[in-house]
């Protein structure tokens, strides 16, 4: 394939990316320079970097900074391990294999929205979860500041951890059959096959789960729209919500700018990296 | 690895499957049981899995007008769509080119779904759905068509370029998508495009894109060159070439690409959010049933979270092995 026809074919795609994603970070830039509400937008007021300083003032913004990053902490080594341990299960059975990846599905698949009102219903008063808490630990569960974090990692591992399963059971099934075979001949324990020929074979689709995992969980906006009912006494705002709120329920929209290009730079922290080891891979390749 | 012989390690086994199977099905089994429940059954103080079913939620959710007055319109819609989908399953029978009777069975299909809210007195959610629609094949589809252009140059392509190409969209497919959006709306507003499906679409493309064209890729390298040099070879062009032998035998990472399209067009609830404002999309839709104290609010957002959910778990179940082949090639070569 020569140049020209390269240009035709992928010319779309790239200027579809350029013109809506660099553009509008560009414009992201700009407009959190200026003081925007929702009264002088078409008249936006030069500020400079005040935007800015606001922001990095801003205790609110360091609570959600503070409260993502423990939400990281908390979702994304239980969804990997989770995921390791249910495939690893679903390696040892072969009936109804088929129904327990169908079942696992559906929280994976369903609308973020519907799949959190509807998880936070099982524990909500009346619901099974909550009743069964009740009946078998006497524990009667309230939404406060305590549970609704809680329940937020719950549900991102609910929906999560097929995702590390369904990946991690496909990595499983391409490992080294020459390895497996020579480790029965020699008596190996299940045990020592996992520790010393799955768990190394496993290991670049750790990464990469860690890595979508982390970028999802800081990215992570949905749940907490529906679990926090927008109500601020829970106490478990994230960066995306908060940034969101800066921007359409207090109608800053300059301040609301800054702060996503400071969430832009926090996410290349964990990016490069990531982009480092892509690149290599690629070049390799071809 | 060795499968246990044991039979009570396989029991063990097989009950933690069956919980965990129970575990993320059950929430959407309890909407199910809410969604046919009147409030009294919903809101009682312990779970009730007994009760008299009833279809007055759907009918509050869908209709402004009485369920009994629907019931002769509701008969025709379920007759219409049945015969549709027998017509398009028997296309290859019928003495038409195929491509026709799929055009007109669309284009039936688009009819009755704009005609309906004129005879019937249809709820808001009704135009939630159809804007939902409307956005999420509007996404598929230019998603899709420069997607696949561009997956299968970058396939074919070996140059530095290509991978700088790939990398840089996989940065952009991390951006949290609120730095975009956010300019998005500001120009929308600006322009007039705010709140129009347009603006939604391309959004959502831009998203997108980038996930489409490396998985898209990963697909296409899998196809051995010789088949379209040999296309060449006869004389067709490279375009000619991609559209009448690439693309046919492409058909199964086109699908599974457009889940993942489908999923996150349909499913996003952000971009909807902030770039729309009577135009909603059935997320939007949704969350407005969760604050409130209405003892009603319970079964309708579970008639609500049923309506929305169905038929893209049923695409999906339906697709399940094409969805399962995406997130493994695409982690695997990740």
């Amino acid at each position: 394939m020569n140049k020209g026809t390269f240009t035709f074919f992928v010319g779309p795609s790239v200027f579809i990316m350029l013109a809506l994603m660099t553009l509008p970070l560009l414009a992201s830039i700009v407009l959190g320079l200026h003081f925007i509400t929702f009264r002088n937008l078409d008249e936006p007021l030069w500020v400079g970097l005040r935007n800015y300083e606001e922001v990095l003032a801003d205790p609110e913004f360091w609570d959600s900074l503070e409260f993502t990053i423990l939400f990281i902490i908390a979702a994304v080594p239980l969804r990997i391990v989770l995921g390791l341990l249910f495939a690893l299960l679903l390696d040892q059975v072969t009936r109804f294999r088929g129904l327990f990846i169908a079942a696992a599905l559906v929280p994976f698949v369903m609308t973020p929205v519907v799949g959190t009102l509807i998880f936070r219903d099982m524990f909500d008063r009346g619901g099974p979860y909550w009743y069964w808490m009740q009946q078998l630990f006497d524990y009667r569960m309230f939404m406060n500041s305590t549970t609704v974090p809680i329940l937020i990692v719950f549900h991102s591992i609910w929906t999560a951890t097929p995702f590390a399963m369904i990946v991690l059971f496909a990595g499983l099934q391409t490992l080294p059959q020459e390895s497996l075979e020579a480790a029965r001949v020699d008596g190996a324990s299940w045990l020592r096959q996992l520790w010393h020929i799955a768990i190394p074979h496993l290991r670049s689709l750790f990464v990469f789960i860690a890595l979508i995992s982390i970028m999802d969980s800081y990215r992570v906006f949905d749940s907490v729209f529906v679990l926090t009912q927008q109500n601020p006494i829970y106490d478990a705002e994230t960066i995306m919500y908060y940034n969101f709120q800066v921007a359409m329920s207090f109608g800053r929209l300059g301040k609301a700018n800054a702060m996503s290009v400071l969430t832009v730079l926090g996410i290349f922290v964990v990016l490069i990296p990531f982009l480092v080891i892509t690149y290599r891979d690629q070049v390799e390749e071809s | 690895m060795t499968q246990t012989k044991s039979p009570m390690a396989r029991i063990i086994i097989y009950i933690v499957l069956a919980l965990f199977t129970i575990y993320n099905v059950l929430p959407f089994g309890w909407t199910i049981m809410n969604s046919v429940k009147l409030p009294k059954d919903a809101n009682a103080r312990t779970p009730r899995f007994v009760f008299s079913p009833t279809g007055e939620n759907y009918a509050d959710l869908w209709l402004n007008a009485s369920p009994e007055d629907f019931a002769p319109y509701g008969l025709a819609l379920i007759l219409i769509i049945f015969a549709l989908i027998v017509i398009g399953f028997s296309a290859p029978r019928i003495p038409a080119p195929n491509s026709l009777v799929y055009i007109g069975c669309i284009f039936a299909g688009v009819i009755v779904a704009i005609g309906l809210p004129r005879v019937v007195n249809t709820a808001e959610f009704y135009d939630y759905l159809i804007n939902s629609v409307i956005v999420t094949l509007g996404t598929l589809c230019v998603s899709l068509s420069i997607g696949a252009l561009a997956g299968y140059g970058l396939a074919r392509f070996r140059h530095v370029v290509s991978v700088y190409i790939l990398v840089i969209a996989l940065a952009f497919r991390s951006l949290p998508s609120l730095a975009l959006v956010l300019p998005f709306y500001y120009l929308g507003q600006l322009s007039g495009l705010y709140d129009t499906h347009i603006l939604l679409i391309f959004c959502l493309v831009a998203v997108n894109q980038p996930f489409t064209i490396w998985m898209l890729r990963s697909f296409f390298m899998e196809i051995p060159r010789e088949i379209e040099e040999a296309a060449m070879i006869d004389g067709a062009g490279r375009l000619r070439s991609f559209i009448s032998v690439i693309v046919p035998i492409m058909w199964p990472g086109i699908i599974t690409t457009g889940l993942f399209t489908l999923l996150l067009a349909y499913n996003d609830f952000l971009l909807a959010r902030i770039l729309t404002q009577i135009n909603w999309t059935l997320p939007i839709g949704i969350a407005q049933f969760t604050g409130g104290e209405d003892p009603g609010h319970v079964t309708l957002a579970a008639a609500a979270s049923v309506s929305t959910t169905l038929p893209i778990l049923v695409v999906i179940i339906f697709f399940q092995k094409y969805l399962i082949r995406g997130l493994a090639s695409g982690a695997v070569k990740g």
